[in-house]
């Protein structure tokens, strides 16, 4: 039993990390926090969902869709946070929780509040490994995040870009005397964050049911690995992640699948108030 | 370059201080006649229920929006008043329901638990500021919504409370006003509260907590350098709003005689009051009142019937319109002066 909650732990925080890496750009880059995060996951989701549904479309081809839908999406919620002004973290938090509820309509609007699930015939299958079950599903989301981990983990840390990326989210000003475009720096955030999203979309409507208040803990589960890990330190999103998907495996054997909700939040409120200065926390020095 | 901003100055001075009185005068004129409107209104509906329940509600949300800018005015944003409005409707709810005692009496310890509940949410928050306080509330209405989906032998978990019993009646004399039956009687009782309300945090605004608050909000250093105990002013502050929000929450009970985990405790009722707040004017005393008046009808006698599911997106698109085009709210934009 243990082997298994160890498997989907590692298997779900690995998701998890992809799912809070477009977070993390996002905020590092531009100090918005998109509240609407989970929300557009979803939206990507569903997506995925009506193509493969109405037009049958082969689940593999729904990625790329998803992620032109996303970054048309994370273009326009660009362009409406920079119109915000000081303090600009709390006001993107507000303005996002707006578009949260316009999406969470819109998505009740177009795809009714029924639960949807894309299924993938080799989701289904698994196979055992010594004593422990693992699902295809749990393989191929492990993989496959891992897989674009590593390619944004080279990204950032290989190439002149995620050099520049890397300095932006440690300071702006620095950054731009050193001649970094900082405004286009935030347009490569926003447009990594949505491949990022457009990724996991369809992976988290293929392995999770889809409904349109489903975004909320995605959110939730984005912020708290982002605060614990900080941003730009991509084995710290990955420890974060794999720490966040075995304490909700754990909770779900010891009390129950229904109090997995509230391990994300116990753990960012408890980050919070050990950090209360902030991800980039330097404290009052 | 001084001599040229000096006439400059004296004409936007004399720009702004004409119109501010006339403003002044037509707005005051504009709260009177808007008192008024809501005295009469089911005489003027007609003894419509449906309009007179709509309206209910609007006041109901108005007081939680009045409560939740008592919080608002130390410049706090809470996305999670819906953990203070659930915890009061169940609190109340139980009590009535398991014990039998009247809702005039659970309705204050609903409030009273919310306090509690603030309690706990201040110690763990209340050494965040700005965006990592609002992130901290939106994660803290996870914990009691989990916790009552979960107690099943108190709470009956995600299946709900039903049949809660209403509002008793009052008498007074020989006059009986049957509260729970009467539309038109728990509509006079929630004005009665938001009128009550309002002068609270009208009362609030202009005495020394209230100017201690707007200092915190203004300039926090500042404030504390001249003495003012920041934290002990948030937490009161805090703990005021958790109150009433869980007297809104728990007259919502009393009068739907439904609730449920997803309902009460839902993105709907933290989303609502913020709403209300941030539209109708943060600074102001009546402005979030004001925006749920204005806002619930709309979305119920148009927004509803137009678009069955997915109505409340108008909301959302108020939000943003308004902290982009309108960071003061629309009240607070009429009445420059606070």
């Amino acid at each position: 039993m243990w082997t298994t909650a160890l498997i989907s732990g590692i298997s779900l925080g690995s998701f998890y990390t992809l799912i809070a890496l477009g977070f993390a750009l996002i905020y590092g880059v531009t100090r918005n926090f998109n509240l609407a995060h989970g929300e557009l996951l979803v939206l990507a989701g569903y997506a995925a969902y009506w193509l493969w549904k109405t037009w049958t479309i082969p689940f593999l081809m729904t990625f790329p869709a998803a992620v032109i839908v996303m970054l048309v999406a994370c273009f326009v919620l660009q362009r409406l946070f920079s119109r915000l002004g000081e303090p600009r973290e709390l006001n993107s938090i507000v303005l996002s929780f707006g578009i949260v509820i316009l999406l969470q309509n819109a998505m009740l609007f177009l795809f009714s509040s029924d639960y949807r699930l894309i299924r993938v015939p080799a989701f289904g299958k698994g196979l055992f490994l010594f004593d422990a079950y693992i699902s295809n599903s749990q393989l191929i989301l492990l993989l496959l995040s891992l897989v674009v981990i590593g390619l944004i983990s080279l990204l950032m840390n290989r190439t002149y870009l995620g050099k520049a990326l890397r300095a932006t989210i440690q300071d702006k000003e620095a950054a731009a005397l050193a001649g970094i475009h900082v405004k286009a720096m935030g347009t490569i955030a926003f447009s990594l964050g949505a491949v990022l999203i457009g990724l996991a979309g369809p992976l988290y409507g293929a392995t999770h049911y889809l409904y349109p208040s489903t975004g909320h803990s995605v959110t939730l589960l984005a912020i708290t690995i982002t605060i614990f890990a900080g941003v730009g330190r991509m084995r710290g999103v990955i420890l974060a992640g794999w720490i966040l998907g075995l304490a909700e495996s754990v909770a779900v054997i010891l009390l129950g699948a229904s109090w997995r909700e509230m391990v994300g939040a116990v753990l960012l409120i408890s980050f919070l108030f050990f950090k209360p200065h902030g991800i980039l926390g330097k404290g009052e020095q | 370059m001084q001599n040229g901003e000096e006439p400059n100055k004296i004409i936007s001075i004399e720009k702004n201080s004409k119109p501010r009185v006339k403003r002044r005068r037509v707005d005051e004129g504009g709260l009177v006649l808007l008192f008024f409107v809501l005295l009469l209104l089911p005489v003027l509906v007609r003894h419509d229920d449906y309009i007179l329940q709509v309206f209910t509600h609007a006041l109901l949300l108005a007081t939680l929006a009045l409560a939740w800018n008592i919080l608002g005015i130390s410049g706090s944003i809470s996305l999670g008043h819906a953990a203070f409005f659930g915890a009061g409707a169940y609190t109340s709810a139980l009590l009535s329901l398991e014990s039998g005692i009247s809702p005039w009496l659970t309705i204050p310890l609903g409030g009273l638990l919310s306090s509690g509940l603030g309690l706990v949410m201040g110690l763990i928050c209340m050494r965040l500021r700005g965006a990592y306080f609002a992130l901290a509330t939106l994660a803290f209405v996870e914990i009691p919504r989990v916790i009552t989906d979960n107690w099943d032998g108190l709470t009956r978990g995600s299946l709900g409370l039903v049949g809660l019993p209403g509002l008793p009646s009052l008498h007074l004399g020989s006059w009986y006003i049957h509260i729970g039956s009467s539309v038109a009687a728990s509509y006079y009782l929630v004005l009665i509260h938001a009128l009550f309300l309002s002068g609270l945090v009208g009362f609030i605004f202009h005495s020394n907590l209230g100017i201690a608050l707007q200092a915190i909000r203004e300039e926090e250093i500042a404030a504390q350098s001249i003495g003012i105990r920041i934290e002990r002013f948030r937490l009161f502050s805090l703990l005021v709003s958790a109150f009433f929000a869980g007297v809104s929450g728990a007259c919502y009970a009393h009068m739907v005689r439904y609730i449920g985990p997803e309902l009460v405790y839902g993105i709907h009722f933290s989303a609502a009051p913020m709403i209300f707040a941030l539209c109708g004017g943060r600074l102001t005393i009546v402005g979030p009142a004001l925006a749920a008046l204005i806002l619930y009808p709309v979305d119920q006698f148009i927004f509803h019937p137009l678009l069955p599911a997915g109505h409340e997106f108008l909301y959302g698109a108020v939000l943003v319109l308004v902290v982009i085009y309108l960071p003061r709210g629309f009240w607070g934009s009429i009445r420059k002066a606070p």
